[in-house]
């Protein structure tokens, strides 16, 4: 059929629209005709000529060039006006014609929408954890000018750069000789006991006048620290607590001011509430304490734990104060020197906001970001693909609109219309996805474990991941990035239909004859960074799997733990009768199978370590490899642990105080201290503590975290060296939380003034200490499976577009005898080509890609073959699946159908 | 005398009610009408028809005069009889209340 348009009618179904110069050619040609029209009249009516002319002039009202000129701007105004009215109404129309497009095919709708909501969403929520932990300005006023200074050990002989406190001296010393800083402050965090009211461990935060000041804030309630404090030791019992202790302890009470609360059993009265949200700069802080009113304490030898944070004068640059620093602590070093090593001290003083995470925090959120980006853009590619598998069904209407006369740039705008309005629509559908991200990533808080364990005097604790929440940078982000998506992707459709040819289009009588190169590209996009996100999951799970199968040396189940410190000292000789009469009252709590005790805290790196010495060898130069960890145990805790004894003797009930003095060392200690010769029999010391001690066996290897190797530990029988704080370890013979508050009681009975803390199962602990891995496995995964989803819905959609337009050659093969299940072969065929290549590609993605994750790996190289193998099979099990039923449609084509339909 | 505000678009409208005109053929007709009581400055006139074809009260087409010259020739549209027939009467009722009031008879103290 021969359909063509006469250029004259095309003319006729166009708008007219005058341009602007005509409507003023009109309006001056009229002016005249007006004015010649009276000349003439009046001269009909025997007026001279000069005389109808100024009689014509007159009745004018103004000069011509006046009126002219009001003329044209009346013209301009009403065109401009015209312009608007009819812009807005085209966009109104456009509008509802992309809004009846998308109801007419709800499915299309439904499956962009989730696409954009996953995509977007997932990045979103993402984000939103970057901006409150890395891009938002730290809570502080003018945070820029704040920087923290830290005294460094450089790497020396292979321990790395530590980083540690300032002694209260080398920060007096540092805050009198420097100008860079217009305001210094100090402070460290510790644990302590509330000893008033129901006894609670909480944190503290020992303080100089000057901290609050410092960052700019103020108290809440009541006052700050009098600064006069900070010049010499010796300040006042006073304290200001945290707003959250306010609230939990004092039911927010304006008359708490002047009250006294016990710490520690001192009596410090109350002068301030700290600010709202405020928890210090180790952002666990309940009570702030003057430092200098334990500034005695903090000038012993050996104390080192103030960390210093200052503000910089104006004009005063990061790098130069710095630079000042580093100088003075060059100068310092010489008169506090370093007791553990060769190398001097240093200190180091950077940006506040740069210390604020963890590095390895910060890279796997960056790292997590990428992934959500990589989702985003399977989602943007699946979109994409939708949109141009639509715009080529629908060819036709947009020739028959271009033969009418549609202008290009209208017929992009019509397109694109459509498509912003579903990004619009996968915006608002991927807030909900985002906020239930940030929920979700605000309750897991993989930080706040993490700083639990590891207490760091490199970071600062102040932003965390429980104040992550959807706010307008966010919501914009999430509605920005669907706009942009829907934009880019929208548009390379709608330019290239609009181009399409009217005849081309209109003879021929099948709309598409096949699936476009540009749609398999697209496939084999999806594919290559899906297998990019699953491998990059893979890893991770596998890495986790690895962590949580690793023999830690001792039994993890039923086992529960929990810290027990008497609030006021108990004489050494009356520790070992105290200790044994809550073992004994606990061990009668049903559902306990045995109670042992030690003083470190299991899964967390917290313990001393020190370096051990042989009586009999030299003295060696301290070396940080060479320490062991120091462990008083009581006799009964190997076999409660499953802790083997491999040779000698175990710790027996007459290794009693003032007998001699015997130890046990782990495999691992035997090996480092004594290499080939047999320790047993030999004497060592260990720390201060413990002095000519003999070992008497050597007992399995027990991991102190569970991503590190086993390291050397020293068992102390607690008989000879009793510890005023010790953790009990519970084996219970069912689930032991259920028997936690029976415990609590039970110990409660015993010793009504005890501190009892950190109440935690075995797989709790594990979970803590994990934690981070399992953060970033189960998001990591969360976005491959959504990847594997999002590239299996891509492979159905072109398969099945490609049968629906092949169902012509289809028919004609099953006419000519093919069997249906050729047919199938034939289609999914088609789609495993698509996956092999897309395979291919993202292998070779992945392998670069998975260099990022190698600091994050756990016994596991980045090209582990394993990972990869199976991530191939199961790319290629979901092409065949999702070429399963477009090949069972194409198998089913009915011939007769099927060719009737030309 | 100065035109009454608003009287101009209900005068014109009613103008080209009677048949097509151009410019000055409405202002000529008003005139005559008024027996040269009212007289229409040129240039107000040329506006208030662009404004009224803005309106899509009047129509304009192009076409020669009687003399061979290209004037633009208005038409009265629905609408714009539609607007006459309301804006007209409104006009009609406050020019009778104006004269009503100026026309009654003054007390004599202030005579």
């Amino acid at each position: 059929m021969r359909f063509d348009i006469r250029p004259g009618v095309r003319r006729l179904l166009r708008f007219p629209i005058r341009t602007r110069a005509t409507i003023k050619r009109d309006a001056d040609e009229e002016l005249e005709t007006l004015i010649a029209c009276r000349v003439e009249h009046l001269m009909a009516r025997g007026m001279s000529a000069d005389d109808a002319r100024a009689e014509a002039m007159r009745r004018l009202g103004a000069s011509v060039d006046q009126v002219r000129h009001q003329l044209h701007t009346n013209a301009d105004q009403r065109e401009r006006r015209m312009r608007i009215v009819d812009f807005v109404e085209s966009v109104m129309q456009d509008v509802r014609y992309a809004a009846r497009g998308l109801a007419r095919r709800p499915a299309f709708t439904a499956v962009a929408v989730l696409t954009l909501a996953i995509g977007v969403g997932a990045t979103t929520a993402i984000f939103s954890a970057l901006n409150v932990l890395i891009l938002r300005p730290l809570p502080y006023a003018r945070p820029d000018e704040l920087m923290k200074a830290s005294l460094v050990l450089p790497a020396e002989g292979g321990h790395p750069t530590l980083t540690v406190g300032f002694a209260y001296p080398t920060y007096t010393a540092l805050r009198s000789l420097q100008h860079s800083f217009t305001i210094f402050a100090a402070y460290t965090a510790e644990p302590v006991t509330l000893t008033s009211g129901d006894v609670e461990r909480i944190w503290d935060e020992y303080i100089s006048a000057s901290y609050l000041r410092t960052l700019g804030l103020a108290p809440a309630w009541g006052r700050d620290f009098d600064r006069a404090l900070d010049a010499h030791a010796g300040a006042p019992h006073e304290a200001i607590i945290s707003y959250a202790l306010w609230q939990r302890r004092f039911n927010a009470d304006p008359s708490t001011i002047g009250r006294i609360i016990d710490i520690d059993r001192a009596p410090w009265t109350i002068i301030g509430v700290g600010p709202r949200e405020f928890r210090g700069l180790s952002g666990q802080a309940d009570v702030f304490l003057p430092v200098t009113a334990i500034a005695a304490d903090l000038q012993r030898p050996g104390t080192s734990m103030l960390s210093i944070v200052a503000r910089r004068a104006p004009g005063v640059t990061t790098l130069r104060a710095a630079e000042e620093m580093s100088t003075l602590g060059g100068r310092l070093a010489n008169e506090f020197p370093n007791r553990m090593g060769k190398l001097k001290w240093e200190v180091s003083a950077s940006a506040l906001d740069a210390l604020r995470l963890e590095p390895l925090v910060r890279q796997s959120l960056l790292v997590l970001f990428g992934a959500a980006c990589l989702v985003l853009g399977i989602a943007a590619v699946n979109v994409a693909s939708l949109l141009l598998g639509r715009a080529s069904a629908r060819r036709r209407e947009i020739a028959v609109r271009v033969a009418m006369g549609a202008g290009r740039g209208r017929l992009v705008r019509l397109l694109l219309a459509e498509s912003l309005m579903l990004a619009l629509l996968g915006g608002i559908a991927s807030i909900g996805v985002a906020w239930m991200g940030a929920h979700f990533l605000a309750s897991v808080d993989p930080i706040a474990v993490f700083r639990g364990m590891r207490q760091s005097a490199a970071t600062i604790g102040a932003v965390a991941f429980s104040s992550i929440a959807l706010d307008w940078h966010t919501l914009g982000f999430a509605l920005a990035t669907s706009l942009v998506v829907g934009l880019l992707f929208g548009l390379t459709p709608a330019l290239h239909s609009s181009r399409a040819s009217v005849s081309d289009v209109l003879k021929s009588d099948r709309t598409v004859t096949g699936v476009s190169f540009g749609r398999r590209i697209l496939v084999v996009t999806q594919v290559a960074l899906a297998l990019v996100l699953l491998v990059g999951s893979g890893l991770m799970v596998r890495s986790l799997a690895k962590l949580l199968s690793v023999d830690v040396g001792f039994d993890k189940s039923n086992l529960l733990t929990f810290s027990v410190d008497p609030v006021d000292p108990i004489a050494e000789e009356a520790l070992p009768g105290f200790y044994s009469r809550i073992l004994d009252r606990v061990r009668a709590v049903p559902g306990v199978a045995d109670v042992a005790l030690d003083s470190c805290v299991p899964f967390a790196p917290t313990c001393a370590r020190l370096p051990l010495l042989q009586k009999a060898g030299p003295v060696p130069e301290y070396d940080y490899e060479k320490v062991s960890g120091m462990e008083v145990v009581t006799p009964n805790w190997f076999s409660l642990m499953h802790v083997r004894l491999v040779r000698g003797r175990a710790f027996l009930p007459t290794d009693r105080r003032g007998g001699p003095s015997v130890v046990l060392l782990t495999e691992s200690a035997a090996k480092m201290f004594f290499g080939a010769d047999d320790p047993i029999g030999k004497h060592i010391s260990l720390g201060q503590q413990i002095k000519d001690a003999e070992v008497i066996g050597i007992v399995s290897d027990v991991r102190q975290v569970p991503d590190s190797a086993p390291g050397a530990i020293t068992y102390f029988p607690s008989t000879q060296s009793p510890q005023q704080q010790m953790l009990v370890f519970v084996r219970t013979m069912r689930d032991p939380a259920t028997i936690a508050s029976g415990l609590r009681k039970a110990v409660h009975e015993v010793a009504p003034q005890l501190a009892l803390s950190d109440m935690q199962t075995m797989s709790q602990r594990e979970g803590r200490a994990t934690a981070q891995n399992r953060f970033r496995a189960m998001l990591l995964s969360a976005f491959a499976l959504a990847a594997l989803l999002l590239a299996a819905i891509g492979i159905y959609g072109v398969l099945s577009f490609a049968v629906t337009v092949r169902t012509r050659e289809l028919g004609i093969r099953i006419a000519l005898g093919a069997e249906p299940g050729n047919v199938q072969r034939l289609v999914i065929g088609e789609g495993l080509a698509l996956v092999t290549v897309g395979i291919v590609l993202g292998l070779a993605g992945a392998f670069a890609g998975a260099r990022l994750l190698r600091s994050f790996l756990f016994e596991l190289t980045p090209s582990d073959p394993v990972t990869y193998l199976a991530i191939v099979v199961v790319l290629g099990v979901t092409a065949v699946l999702a070429s399963w039923v477009p090949g069972l449609r194409a198998s089913r084509v009915d011939p007769v159908i099927a060719l009737r339909a030309e | 005398m100065a035109m009454l505000r608003g009287t101009l678009d209900p005068l014109v409208l009613k103008t080209v009610s009677w048949s097509p005109m151009h410019a000055f053929e409405i202002t000529n007709w008003i005139e005559e009408r008024s027996e040269g009581h009212v007289q229409i400055d040129d240039a107000a006139l040329l506006q208030a028809l662009h404004r009224l074809e803005d309106r899509r009260y009047i129509a304009g087409e192009w076409g020669v005069t009687e003399n061979g010259r290209r004037a633009k020739y208005y038409r009265i549209t629905a609408a714009g009889r539609d607007y006459l027939r309301t804006e007209g009467a409104r006009l009609v009722d406050h020019l009778g209340a104006v004269i009503s009031i100026l026309s009654a008879k003054t007390s004599k103290s202030r005579g």
